[in-house]
Formats: C-alpha cells, sequence, structure tokens
C-alpha cells in the first residue's frame, strides 16, 4: 500500500514569536470549531525536586489555581465555570502546565486568568495544608491498584539515584516536609518569562490576538533560570527481580530497563521497532499477538521503549496483566518475543506494515485544538520544527531492517532487565493461595 | 475552511439520514478540517438484551467481530488497519455494541468492506472462540481488582432486582465460563442484521460517492427479523438499599445510586443540570462543601447520562485519611435536602447550563467524537433529540431543578454502597509465608 500523502494537506502555519521578556509564543489559528486551547508550559517539573522534597513540583502545579493576587480560588473556578470553560494545572517530571480551553468568545477571559495563575499564585497556607493532606490520601487510594504498586517498584529499581525513581508526586514523608515557602521558592526560581512557552491553537485571528497576550504577559519580569545538575542515569548490568504480594485477581508485571530520551537519533528506528514488538493497530504486534491472541494470557499486554522517552531517558517496558497460574508462561513470552527481536532480523514485510502504520496513522495526532497546542511544546522543546509534519515520513520511511537489528541490540536487553510482579504472589515468587503448588510446584520467578 | 457558528455546527441540518431497503440506518457527515474518516457501526444489542445465566454475551461477540470471517482471515482485520495506518476498536454498553475505523480519507473505504462482511460472516471458529474466552476473563478480573470496579458492580446489581442493567456489561464470571460458541452464534444470528444497526461515516468526503459506496457494500445484504423487544420493567423502589464491600484498602469509598429516567423523558434534562451543580468542577456544591470546607474527600462526583431505559444517577466519593464515611454521606444528603428545600441560585443554574452547552462544543473536535454521538444518539432515541437537547437544557428552571431533587433523589430512591476495609490491608507485608 503507497503511503498517504494526505498527511501534508494538515499542514499549518506556525506563528512563532518572542516577547521581550523572553516568554516563547506560538500560535495556529484553526477556525475548524469555534473554541480556543490555550497553553503554560512552564519548563520545570519533579526532576528538579530535592530528593527531600519530592512532590515540590506537582504541588506548585496543583496549588496554581487555588488563589493569586488578584482572585480566589473560588474566584478562578466561578469565573472559567460560569462561561463553561475549564482551566487547569498540571506537572510532570519535565513541565508544569497550565492550560485552559474556552469557546472562541471567552479566550481574552482564558489568558487573562492563564496569565494569572502562570504569574501571580500565592499559595495560601490553607490551601497548601489541604493540598498536602489530599495528596497523602491520594497516594493512599493509588496504592490499592496493583498496576500502579507494580509501576512505582519498577520505577524505583531502574532508575535507582536518578530523580525519575521516585514517584512525580513523591513519597508520604516528603510530601509532609513541603512547606509554603519551598512553593514560593519554586515559582520564583522557575517560572519565569524565558522558561515558559505560550501555545494557542484555535478561532481567532492572530493580529487581535497577539496585542493581548503582550498586555496579559509582557509586564512579566524575566530573570536568568539555574537548574540543578543531576547524573545521567545508568543503564543496570545486572538482573534486578522483585515480587510484591497483594491480594489481587491478576498478577501485573513489568519487565524492561532504561531507555532513551526523544533527542535521540535513533529514536525514529525505535518507533519502528516499538509498532513491530508491542504497539501498532489493534494486536498485530508480536507481544500482544502471541501472548494474547494467540495464548489468551492476557487482555491488556504491550511494549515500548519511545512511549516515555523524554528530556531524560525514558523506559523499555514489557507489561501483561494476567492470571497468576500464568506466570512462568507470560514472562517467558515477553522475554522470548525480546530475544527474538535482538537475535533475528524482522522480516521486509513487518518493516513496511509498521512504517505505513506511523506514516498513515500520523494524521490522527493534529486534529483538535489541543493536540496542536502539546505539538508546538514538543516541537521547540526537542528542536523537531515545525514542518515536522512534513518530515516524520522521511525519517520513518529511511529506516530499513539493518537499522532495527541494530538498535534492538543497542538498547534493549534481554538479560539485564529489571522484572517487578505484584499479585498474589510471594516475596521469593512463589504464587499464593489457591494456585499454590499447581503445577507451579518448582516456580521460583521466572529469573 | 469555513468559520461556523456555535449552534449549527453541531446540530444535525448537515447530517444526512438514508435508510437502506434491508433497513440499515445510514448517517453521513461530511467534516472537510482533517484529511481523515471515521467509520462506525452501531448494533442495537448490549447487556440490556442478555438473559439470566447467559450474561456478557455482547461484549463477548464484540471480541468475536476482530476473530476472521471467510473474506478476512483472523488477524486480517488488525493487519489491514495496521498496513492502512488507521485505527479501530469496538465498545459494548448496556445499550449498544459500536465498531470504529479511523483511516486518511483516501483508503478509508476498506472499512465498509470489513464492516459489510462481518455482519453476517463472522467465523466462530471454536478454537478461537476458546482462546477469547481467555481474554475476556482476565478483562473481567482486571476490572475486579478496581475498587470502583467492584463497588459499582454490587450497588447497580443491588438497585435492579430486574431489569439487566443489573449485570455487568462483561458479564458474571461463571456465565462467561459457561458461554458457548454455539450459544455465541446463535445470539449473533438474532441481533446482527442490518434493520438492527446503524453506520455513521463522518470526515473528508463526497456524501453521494459515499453513499453509492454504502449500497453496494451493504445492499445486497438481507434484512432479519426484527429482534425480540426486551419487555423488562424495573418495578418501583419502596426504600433504601444498602450494602457493604468488604476488600482489602484502607480507603473507605461511596456510592449511591438513584433511580432516574430514560433519556429524553422531561426530568432528565433538570437532572442533567442538577449534577453539574452538584459535583462538576470546583465552584460546584458538593465540592466546595467536601473538598474545600469539609475536607473529608479526595473527590465527589455526580454522574447521570443517557440511557434507552431508565437508569441511574450516581453520586460517589472517596474518603480523605481516616474521615467518618457516615459523615461524607451525611453531607450529602443534606445539601441534597437543601437543594429540595431551598433550591438553587440563579447564578448555579446559568453556570451549569453554560458549562453543558460548553461541553457540547469542546468535547467533539474529532471525527470520531462526533460519529460516537450521531451513532450514540440515533440508537438510543433518534436524532431529534441532538437538535433539541441544547433548548431543553436553556428551558429548565429553579423549581425544575428542586423539583427532580425531590422526586428522585430522595432516601426510598436510592442504594448506597460503601466499600470499606476487610482488615487485609494492616498485615498485607506480613503474610507472606501463610496462606
Amino acid at each position: 500500500m503507497k503511503p498517504t500523502e494526505l498527511g501534508l494537506r494538515r499542514a499549518f502555519e506556525v506563528h512563532s514569536h518572542t516577547l521581550a521578556n523572553g516568554l516563547k509564543v506560538l500560535l495556529v489559528e484553526n477556525p475548524s470549531i469555534p473554541t480556543v486551547s490555550l497553553t503554560g508550559s512552564v519548563l520545570a517539573g519533579a526532576r528538579y525536586d530535592p530528593e527531600s522534597k519530592a512532590g515540590l513540583a506537582i504541588m506548585v502545579s496543583r496549588l496554581l489555581d487555588e488563589g493569586t493576587q488578584n482572585r480566589t480560588s473560588l474566584e478562578i473556578a466561578d469565573a472559567i465555570e460560569s462561561v463553561g470553560g475549564a482551566i487547569e494545572a498540571d506537572g510532570s517530571f519535565e513541565r508544569i502546565i497550565g492550560s485552559a480551553g474556552v469557546l472562541n468568545k471567552d479566550a481574552d477571559l482564558g489568558l487573562e486568568l492563564l496569565s494569572d495563575l502562570l504569574i501571580r499564585p500565592i499559595f495560601p497556607q490553607e490551601y497548601v495544608d489541604k493540598e498536602k493532606e489530599r495528596t497523602l490520601a491520594e497516594i493512599a487510594s493509588a496504592l490499592d491498584r496493583p498496576q500502579v504498586v507494580a509501576g512505582w517498584a519498577f520505577n524505583e529499581l531502574v532508575y535507582q539515584d536518578h530523580p525519575l525513581h521516585r514517584p512525580s508526586h513523591g513519597y508520604p514523608h516528603t510530601v509532609e516536609r513541603i512547606t509554603r515557602e519551598d512553593l514560593l521558592e519554586f515559582h520564583g526560581k522557575y517560572f519565569v518569562p524565558n522558561n515558559v512557552i505560550l501555545s494557542i491553537v484555535g478561532d481567532f485571528h492572530i493580529s487581535e490576538l497577539l496585542p493581548k497576550i503582550e498586555a496579559a504577559f509582557g509586564s512579566w519580569v524575566p530573570k536568568p533560570v539555574v537548574f540543578p545538575p543531576y547524573a545521567p542515569p545508568v543503564r543496570q548490568t545486572e538482573k534486578r527481580v522483585k515480587f510484591i504480594n497483594m491480594p489481587a485477581q491478576q498478577l501485573n508485571i513489568y519487565l524492561g530497563h532504561l531507555g532513551v530520551t526523544r533527542t535521540n537519533p535513533d529514536y525514529y528506528a525505535l518507533q519502528v521497532l516499538d509498532t513491530i514488538l508491542g504497539g501498532g493497530a489493534g494486536f498485530t504486534a508480536r507481544i500482544p499477538m502471541r501472548l494474547r491472541d494467540e495464548l489468551g494470557l492476557a487482555y491488556t499486554t504491550f511494549a515500548s521503549i519511545t512511549a516515555t522517552a523524554g528530556m531524560d531517558p525514558g523506559r523499555f517496558i514489557a507489561f501483561i496483566g494476567t492470571s497468576p497460574e500464568n506466570m512462568k508462561l507470560a514472562t517467558e513470552g515477553l522475554l522470548n518475543e525480546i530475544k527474538r527481536i535482538i537475535q533475528e532480523p524482522v522480516t521486509a514485510q513487518e518493516l513496511q506494515d509498521a512504517k505505513d502504520y506511523l506514516t498513515g496513522s500520523f494524521v490522527f495526532a493534529f486534529e483538535s485544538s489541543p493536540q496542536i497546542a502539546r505539538f508546538l511544546v514538543h516541537a521547540e522543546i526537542y528542536g523537531l520544527g515545525f514542518d515536522y509534519i512534513e518530515k516524520y515520513p522521511k525519517y520513518i520511511n529511511a529506516i530499513t531492517v539493518e537499522d532495527i537489528s541494530r538498535v534492538a541490540k543497542m538498547y534493549l536487553d534481554s538479560e539485564n532487565y529489571t522484572l517487578v510482579v505484584v499479585g498474589p504472589v510471594s516475596e521469593d515468587g512463589n504464587i499464593k493461595g489457591k494456585w499454590a503448588g499447581r503445577d507451579l510446584g518448582k516456580e521460583n520467578g521466572s529469573k | 475552511m469555513s468559520s461556523l457558528v456555535i449552534p449549527t455546527a453541531f446540530a444535525t441540518e448537515d447530517v444526512r439520514r438514508t435508510v437502506l431497503a434491508n433497513g440499515l440506518v445510514v448517517l453521513t457527515k461530511e467534516v472537510h478540517t482533517s484529511p481523515i474518516v471515521t467509520s462506525m457501526i452501531w448494533y442495537r444489542v448490549g447487556s440490556r438484551n442478555e438473559e439470566l445465566g447467559h450474561t456478557g454475551k455482547s461484549h463477548f461477540l464484540e471480541h468475536m467481530l476482530f476473530k476472521g470471517t471467510d473474506r478476512f482471515k483472523k488477524g486480517e482485520i488488525d493487519l489491514l488497519t495496521l498496513k492502512n495506518g488507521g485505527g479501530n476498536n469496538a465498545f459494548t454498553s448496556h445499550d449498544f455494541t459500536a465498531y470504529y475505523f479511523n483511516f486518511a480519507s483516501d483508503r478509508w473505504d476498506v472499512a465498509l468492506q470489513i464492516e459489510a462482511d462481518r455482519i453476517v460472516n463472522c467465523a466462530f471458529d471454536p478454537d478461537e472462540f476458546e482462546a477469547e474466552k481467555k481474554v475476556v476473563i482476565e478483562e473481567l478480573k482486571t476490572g475486579l481488582d478496581s475498587p470502583w470496579g467492584l463497588l459499582l458492580q454490587e450497588v447497580e446489581a443491588a438497585a435492579f432486582k430486574v431489569h439487566p442493567y443489573r449485570n455487568p456489561i462483561v458479564g458474571w464470571l461463571q456465565d462467561v465460563e459457561r458461554a458457548t460458541v454455539e450459544q455465541q452464534q446463535a445470539y449473533y444470528r438474532r441481533y446482527y442484521l442490518p434493520n438492527n444497526a446503524t453506520l455513521v461515516i463522518a470526515g473528508d468526503f463526497d456524501t453521494d460517492d459515499v453513499l453509492r459506496k454504502v449500497d453496494q457494500a451493504f445492499g445486497s445484504i438481507p434484512a432479519g427479523t426484527n429482534p425480540p423487544p426486551m419487555l423488562l420493567r424495573e418495578p418501583d423502589q419502596r426504600g433504601e438499599r444498602r450494602l457493604v464491600v468488604r476488600w482489602r484498602s484502607k480507603v473507605p469509598r461511596l456510592a449511591m445510586a438513584y433511580h432516574a429516567p430514560h433519556i429524553a423523558e422531561q426530568d432528565s434534562y433538570a437532572l442533567q443540570v442538577l449534577a453539574v451543580v452538584l459535583a462538576e468542577g470546583k465552584a460546584s456544591r458538593l465540592y466546595q462543601r467536601m473538598v474545600e470546607r469539609e475536607q473529608t474527600v479526595t473527590f465527589v462526583s455526580a454522574e447521570y447520562g443517557e440511557a434507552k431505559d431508565p437508569t441511574l444517577f450516581h453520586i460517589r466519593a472517596e474518603a480523605r485519611g481516616d474521615h467518618s464515611i457516615d459523615a461524607i454521606e451525611a453531607s450529602i444528603h443534606d445539601e441534597l435536602a437543601s437543594i429540595s428545600s431551598s433550591g438553587i441560585t440563579m447564578h448555579e443554574l446559568d453556570r451549569a447550563k453554560h458549562q453543558i452547552e460548553a461541553h457540547f462544543i469542546l468535547s467533539r473536535e474529532r471525527t470520531l467524537d462526533q460519529a460516537i454521538l450521531l451513532g450514540q444518539i440515533e440508537t438510543l432515541y433518534g436524532l431529534e433529540y441532538i437538535d433539541s437537547y441544547l433548548r431543553h437544557i436553556n428551558a429548565v428552571t429553579i423549581d425544575d431543578v428542586a423539583d427532580v431533587c425531590t422526586r428522585f433523589l430522595n432516601e426510598n430512591n436510592r442504594t448506597v454502597g460503601r466499600l470499606l476495609s476487610d482488615g487485609s490491608d494492616a498485615d498485607a507485608e506480613d503474610n507472606s509465608e501463610t496462606d
């Protein structure tokens, strides 16, 4: 099947502009529906949290809309909800993002509120106390889910001392230590215009919007930003295995190791590899086809190394949720597919199908204004270029069978990996409860 | 690109409704923003059509529809999706089963070939059936490992005594385990008929051209006997029902469900406004009271959606720390009593209406979202619901909201479920040597 040329038709014009204070502004007019999507991305996140105060950046993000110099928490909520819009702030390891979605007639209000949240939050003590309690309660709630427990334990083992080893919202004992002064300090350090990207996509005219952006953000005072240094993560050179007992119907199994950054030159070859190994459409990739479609071991099973690639290296993750009696079969099944793609070249047909999938489905990432707003930030941060839509198919189509073998050998490891299993299993890897001893007498984990 | 006016962009006047001779309803909507076509097929069958002892059939069938036909062998539907750079998926609800494909607009009609084939030619290979049964059981177990999944399943089973909305969509474990390929095939023959389906196509195409292709692909499929109507009706509830689910968590959770009307009934619009007033956004009543002032919950929600038969209005909350679940429940009852007796403010009413209107527009940007709206409403009721929806919402008064709160969200009409610790969480780390 010939790759589609239609992606090009979606090419949109990006207006890039930098205010005098260093604020980067990226705008796309998209009049297809009468809405506007606004996103302010602060280029600092949980990766800069001190270990003893892990959770700081996320708490900053969650308190942005709980009071500013101009408005109380309730006034912010009432203002945006009264026009049917939504405003929210969220954080990750890399960024803190304030975003608003409004009807086009309310774009001015969206802009005004977003600037207020980013520039003038006051972190009222009352809300700091509340947010800490709430975060602690949410951590307790999240720990009810075996997949969450497994994911967190996996990160601890893979990243070791690197900041990404911890949950982005921190641990109970570090959340308890965070003070209002810490939040103000974080805000003062990183929330400066020269460290922020504002992307706005929707039904507006750039010539009318720019002066309003200048009015809302122009007086924000710039200052140099210093990011705390930390050592890059180290890829493991031995096996790390952990079993965590939790009464549950299923085992949640994470198998993998350190991955790559988004700017790694092999990122596109690895995207093709992901499509062949554990992603793609339906259950066409090797892992879902074998473990789900043929063996019926799971409803959810996948693998990917590019999905978590960011400014820091992400993780290669192979996941399966399966009944306890399948532990050995499932773990070996994942490992066998990893070994196979390292040791044997993929077929020309697999390669072509994966390319056709990636280049053809690419257009679905640019359907809505919020999607385009997110793309603009990625394009800016990772230096993708705003002509990325035209370049992407070329990157993918250049990948060869040899490339896949090379990157599989280079970035995947079927010997030195981390394995975390959470569910009805003992700490030495024996299945608990009614499955104990049934065909698993000699089972001692799948090391 | 055209500039759109809010009400007409999402009304149905640019939707063409065609009915083929065999009864297949075809809805087409041209959207030329992106070179994408979404095609969906909606069958008027879901867990509401399942009989006692045979729950989960509709959902299992959805899985089987990807397992091949004579023409598209096992794996080929996904493979064609891959090769053509598309996406596919499907979902089953109480009221319907729906399948979709997203493709670039120069190659989307492969979706028509697949859907036209698998209406009638699903293979039901016995080995494939048994393999897929294992997948469905794993899916069911994933749900049981979710505290909310477990609690809501118990609440729905208690709230409905007669109506099949009492059953989980994925089915009860024993029913799924006992399912046979013959029964599954008979169910398929009864419900997968052109006269029991709606085809929705939204995106970058020419309508006349598409209708010709649809007729070529689907026109020769014979109509079947209309499936039997589902006649079960839930008797009135005559008093509160309460239940407790014991689970390994130490975080108490509360789920309350009130019987409420089906789609398009007069009271349904005021109930939708009430749900928003109660818990949509940080300015909402329950958020302000329970998250902000009393600080007893991490979240509180109120949900009421469109359904073919009388359904449930849900209020849920998750306790923060060791706050008493009694106090949390009492606050919700108190807030409902206050709305019943004193009503809401004009500002609350206006805000809720704006939230509903904006959501209606903000959430329909992708062609898939638009196809889902059209398919769902055509399947549940009829497209006229969409045309008059915002008018009905706009007509809701303060008195209407207080009135539906009194008549529906009252003690005798509610089922209250609590998920509480079974005592195992305290020593979960220590008992690894026992069991």
